[in-house]
């Protein structure tokens, strides 16, 4: 017992030297909802048509110094998606295109982030989206702040997904006359460390 | 045959744009009336060509309007009582506005409604109104209410044309057609 405790604590220091050499613990940021915007653009008949998702999840984890285990995660609410038209919006939502009937939400996780330019990084990740899962590269910029003794974090970024690889696009939506196959998304988070 | 208009007859400018305008504006009513039929994919391929169709139909009236202002305008003939006079200055004037009104209401109508216009997809146009779902309804109404007005005055302009050429046998109808002889 007290050949133990008179080991524990320098074994203890020196794990926390160890891992303060490699890493700082990753801080964990939640989503400032109000002021993030997650939107969509897409050409219909040559002309760029956009549209918002209002409701969306971010989980993210980061520490600059320790980027790899850095977590995004991301969940979108596929249902209130907004293009400011009744009309197009039921479209998308239909059978056809989203079907968030039978698939409410989108989900992107990033398994790798890498640092690729100052404050710019890439996170490859899989995209759940309509069912289907496939490997999707998300790229953001990252400008840390300190706001009223908390560090916010605000993440710009952008990601392009070919839509019909993941079966947005069923019937006379898989044609790519009319509507096109890219749909580019672009998102503006304000992201606050947890505590 | 001239290319410019002359005080006895219209030129083959004038004719050219004369006729291509009219057979727009036939499309226009036909793929009009096709899309309100429609749903999905095909109302959306068919809407994009009426606004296609619509602005080409805008960018050839500027271009009649300055022919116009350039060229010697052939006169109405002397016979005209005063009342037919100020009625075709009228169906002449308002067949301009609306060959302008037209195709603005509906890009207008699609910049508030926020479908933006291209011109068959090879550019897009910019917005002329930010997106405003009241404006749109007020627009779609407009557009509406002239393309009515549009089909009257025009029908009243070629039956006034029909008139001229086989009950009073003059050459108003004559000098807007290619082939012609005007003695």
């Amino acid at each position: 017992m007290i050949r133990r405790n008179r080991l524990a604590w320098p074994l203890a220091l020196l794990m926390m030297l160890a891992a303060d050499a490699s890493a700082a613990p990753a801080a964990t940021y939640s989503l400032d909802a109000a002021k993030s915007t997650f939107e969509f653009a897409f050409v219909q008949a040559g002309a760029t048509n956009k549209g918002r998702y209002p409701k969306f999840a971010v989980n993210f984890s980061f520490a600059d110094d320790s980027v790899a285990t850095s977590k995004l995660d991301v969940i979108v609410d596929m249902a209130a998606l907004d293009t400011a038209d009744q009309e197009r919006d039921d479209t998308l939502r239909g059978a056809d295109l989203f079907n968030v009937a039978k698939f409410p939400q989108a989900h992107f996780t990033a398994t790798q982030i890498t640092k690729i330019a100052a404050g710019g990084y890439d996170a490859a990740g899989t995209l759940t989206l309509r069912g289907v899962t496939r490997p999707q590269h998300v790229s953001f910029t990252l400008r840390s702040a300190t706001e009223q003794g908390r560090q916010v974090l605000y993440m710009n970024g952008k990601a392009l997904i070919k839509r019909l690889e993941y079966g947005v696009g069923q019937g006379d939506w898989k044609s790519t006359e009319w509507v096109g196959n890219d749909v580019n998304l672009t998102f503006n988070l304000r992201l606050v460390a947890a505590g | 045959m001239q290319v410019r208009n002359t005080t006895a007859r219209w030129g083959s400018v004038a004719q050219f744009l004369h006729w291509l305008i009219v057979a727009l504006i036939i499309t226009q009513l036909i793929l009009a009336l096709i899309a309100s039929e429609l749903h999905g994919m095909a109302k959306l391929a068919t809407l994009a060509r009426h606004k296609s169709v619509g602005i080409t139909i805008l960018m050839l009236a500027v271009v009649r309007l300055l022919w116009r202002l350039g060229n010697p305008t052939p006169p109405l003939p002397l016979t005209l009582k005063p009342y037919e006079r100020v009625l075709a200055k009228f169906t002449h004037a308002a067949l301009y506005v609306l060959i302008f009104a037209m195709p603005l209401s509906g890009w207008i109508m699609s910049s508030a409604r926020g479908f933006p216009v291209s011109w068959f997809s090879l550019f897009q146009l910019p917005d002329l109104v930010a997106k405003n779902r009241p404006l749109y309804e007020a627009m779609l109404t407009t557009h509406g209410v002239l393309a009515c007005a549009l089909v009257a005055i025009a029908t009243l302009h070629a039956l006034a044309a029909l008139k001229h050429h086989f009950v009073l046998k003059d050459t108003v109808l004559r000098r807007m057609l290619p082939f012609s002889k005007i003695p």
